[in-house]
């Protein structure tokens, strides 16, 4: 199975400034599931998923990929797990002044040794795949543009091509759609949709809006001030559920 | 646009907006009015003599805009020969077949000895005269000569007691006629302006090598960690106490050190300039997008990798812009620079306006406009391509 299965034990991240982002999260993720994750700005999405490869530091909890330890490894083993986890950001980061292509063939650093990429150097082989990745997500004519001559939904794309780079059996989507219009969100998350289902790459991915939960997802989770109140079916969240998750205040609104 | 699910909100109450009182206003114009009367006084600003006087500047302005560039040279035919004190072997001189040939009664000989110098195949009924260039270069008239009607001539001297071994002596005979030639002013002028180019060129070299990683070192998101902090505090500071110091300062001591010439220009431009660049190229660091950092840390690649991929890109094309602002400065700098001592045009220039030598000060001025205005224009040549 190429997907990997996903534990969060006890999840606990305080920042310096004592703020309690994270307040002993604990689910499991089946391997090719699309989990999506939902709650208010602030809630610790973002450093949850942060937290899975840690490019945040958890302050106390376990977090096991397949079993593996992700808290407790090295540096080298960590890296050489980021390898298989690919993620695409609400901002894209991507690097603004280097070319579609370059940014794309970065998504395979950590398959290359590093003296062969210091001097810009990358196999035939590589481009070869970095096209066929761009070839999928549709712009692959965009290759030499530089990055940010792209709109907002291409430069998205070229995330998920530099994810794919990576051959991941983990993608981890931080608000992946949150700075795109309605029919943009749709068109990237259908082709999350596509590689969770094709091939079976387990997705995590945080969202605004339910009703692309609803539409996307297998399963949801939500969090409210770092604490998990929701888990289960997409269907499942009624109007009770959803005031819990959102607040008294608040009122669903669709997005087309 | 449909909003993400929010709360109800409150409408916003409308707020009063403040308004200055007008006699604050008033009483901040009489101040202002105070302190630049004041400020007139004081500056001696005296717009009459600005105009009575004018007529005084009349014949320098009329010499700055005539520059002493190029001088009527009388048209010449030469011809050499070489001579040598024995036992040295006489330097040989190139003939062209069909010109004018000089001979002389021996190649060889002693000071004090007569030589007789016959010359042939000059143009006719002509004046001249003969020079002895010894073996340093220098030029001495030896003896004047009038060309008969077929364009000979025949002359005898006492060769004299020359510097060194080797030497010639030149027949040159006036054809009639004027030749352009450039002046004097305008050679000197010439070879200080490539040594000014270079001044500026080597001393942002060498303060571009030394910037580069002393930028690192003064980036506070770099370095983090006590050790870090503290590194970063002492370059911060020896940077930013560098960079207060005036280069003609800095250009005074290095005249001092390695002597008054372009090394020690260099040497000022380049101290001054890797402070500069330093600050700058820190600051461009400390203000780079992390977002790149933190996607490719997310795949995987090593520390080196990720200033490879994510730091490197953003920090290269402003990296590049500095330097060539750095650069333009250092032009600029490198023509006063030689006043000092620091050798370039600067020298030169004071001279002639020390001795109020206004047409060739102005060849001067004018090579330094010229100069100036080239390289504003490559500099903003090549920020457009690669910026």
């Amino acid at each position: 199975m190429k997907g990997a299965a996903v534990r969060v034990e006890h999840l606990v991240k305080v920042f310096p400034d004592g703020t309690r982002a994270l307040d002993d999260v604990s689910f499991a993720v089946r391997p090719g599931e699309f989990l999506i994750v939902i709650g208010l700005s602030g809630s610790g999405k973002s450093t949850l998923l942060r937290c899975i490869n840690r490019l945040i530091e958890p302050t106390s909890g376990k977090v096991y990929i397949d079993d593996v330890d992700v808290t407790a490894l090295p540096p080298d083993a960590l890296r050489r797990l980021r390898r298989q986890i690919g993620m695409i950001f609400q901002q894209f980061n991507l690097v603004k002044r280097s070319s579609v292509l370059t940014n794309v063939l970065a998504g395979r650093l950590g398959y290359l040794p590093p003296s062969q990429a210091l001097l810009n150097y990358f196999p035939r082989d590589e481009v070869a795949r970095a096209l066929a990745n761009l070839e999928r997500v549709g712009i692959a004519e965009k290759a030499r543009t530089r990055a940010d001559q792209l709109s907002g939904g291409q430069q998205q794309r070229v995330g998920i091509a530099r994810a794919l780079m990576q051959e991941p059996r983990l993608i981890l989507a931080d608000e992946p759609v949150a700075s795109l219009d309605p029919a943009t969100s749709h068109s990237i998350l259908k082709y999350v949709e596509e590689l969770n289902r094709t091939e079976g790459i387990t997705v995590i991915c945080s969202l605004h809006f339910l009703s692309l939960a609803r539409r996307y997802g297998t399963r949801v989770i939500a969090l409210k001030q770092g604490r998990l109140v929701f888990e289960g079916l997409p269907h499942e969240i009624d109007e009770r559920r959803f005031r819990e998750i959102y607040g008294e205040e608040a009122v669903e609104v669709e997005i087309a | 646009m449909a909003e993400r699910a929010v709360p109800q909100r409150v409408p916003p109450v409308a707020v009063p907006r403040p308004r200055t009182r007008p006699w604050t206003l008033a009483l901040l114009l009489v101040g202002l009015a105070v302190v630049y009367a004041y400020g007139w006084k004081v500056t001696q600003i005296d717009l009459g003599d600005l105009v009575t006087k004018a007529p005084l500047v009349k014949p320098l302005v009329r010499d700055l805009v005539r520059p002493d560039l190029v001088t009527w040279a009388p048209r010449l035919q030469e011809a050499a020969a070489g001579f040598a004190f024995f036992p040295a072997i006489p330097p040989s001189v190139e003939t062209p077949p069909g010109g004018p040939r000089l001979l002389l009664s021996s190649p060889v000989g002693q000071p004090g000895q007569r030589l007789v110098v016959r010359g042939e195949g000059f143009a006719p009924n002509r004046s001249g005269e003969l020079l002895w260039e010894d073996q340093s270069g220098s030029r001495a008239r030896a003896a004047a000569f009038r060309t008969d009607g077929q364009g000979q001539f025949a002359v005898t001297l006492t060769v004299p007691d020359l510097i060194g071994q080797s030497h010639r002596l030149i027949a040159q005979v006036q054809v009639g006629g004027r030749v352009l030639r450039p002046s004097q002013t305008l050679t000197l002028v010439a070879a200080r302006i490539v040594e000014t180019i270079f001044l500026a060129l080597m001393g942002t070299t060498i303060a571009v090598v030394f910037a580069v990683p002393l930028s690192f070192l003064a980036a506070k998101n770099l370095m983090r960690g006590p050790v870090g902090t503290l590194v970063y505090g002492v370059v911060r500071t020896v940077l930013n106490i560098l960079r207060s110091i005036e280069p003609l300062i800095m250009a005074t001591v290095f005249a001092v050190w390695v002597g008054i010439g372009p090394f020690a220009g260099v040497l000022a431009l380049a101290l001054h300039s890797v402070a500069s660049l330093g600050k700058l190229y820190s600051e461009q660091i400390e203000s780079i997008d992390p977002g790149p950092i933190e996607a490719i840390t997310a795949t995987g690649a090593s520390p080196l990798q990720v200033i490879r991929y994510a730091v490197i890109p953003q920090i290269v094309p402003p990296f590049i812009a500095f330097t060539i602002y750095r650069w333009d400065i250092n032009v600029r700098m490198s023509t006063v620079i030689g006043m000092v001592g620091g050798g370039g045009v600067g020298f030169l220039l004071m001279q002639y306006i020390n001795l109020l030598q206004w047409q060739q000060a102005a060849t001067a001025v004018w090579a330094i406009t010229l100069v100036v205005a080239a390289m504003d224009y490559l500099s903003a040549a090549i920020r457009e391509r690669v910026v």
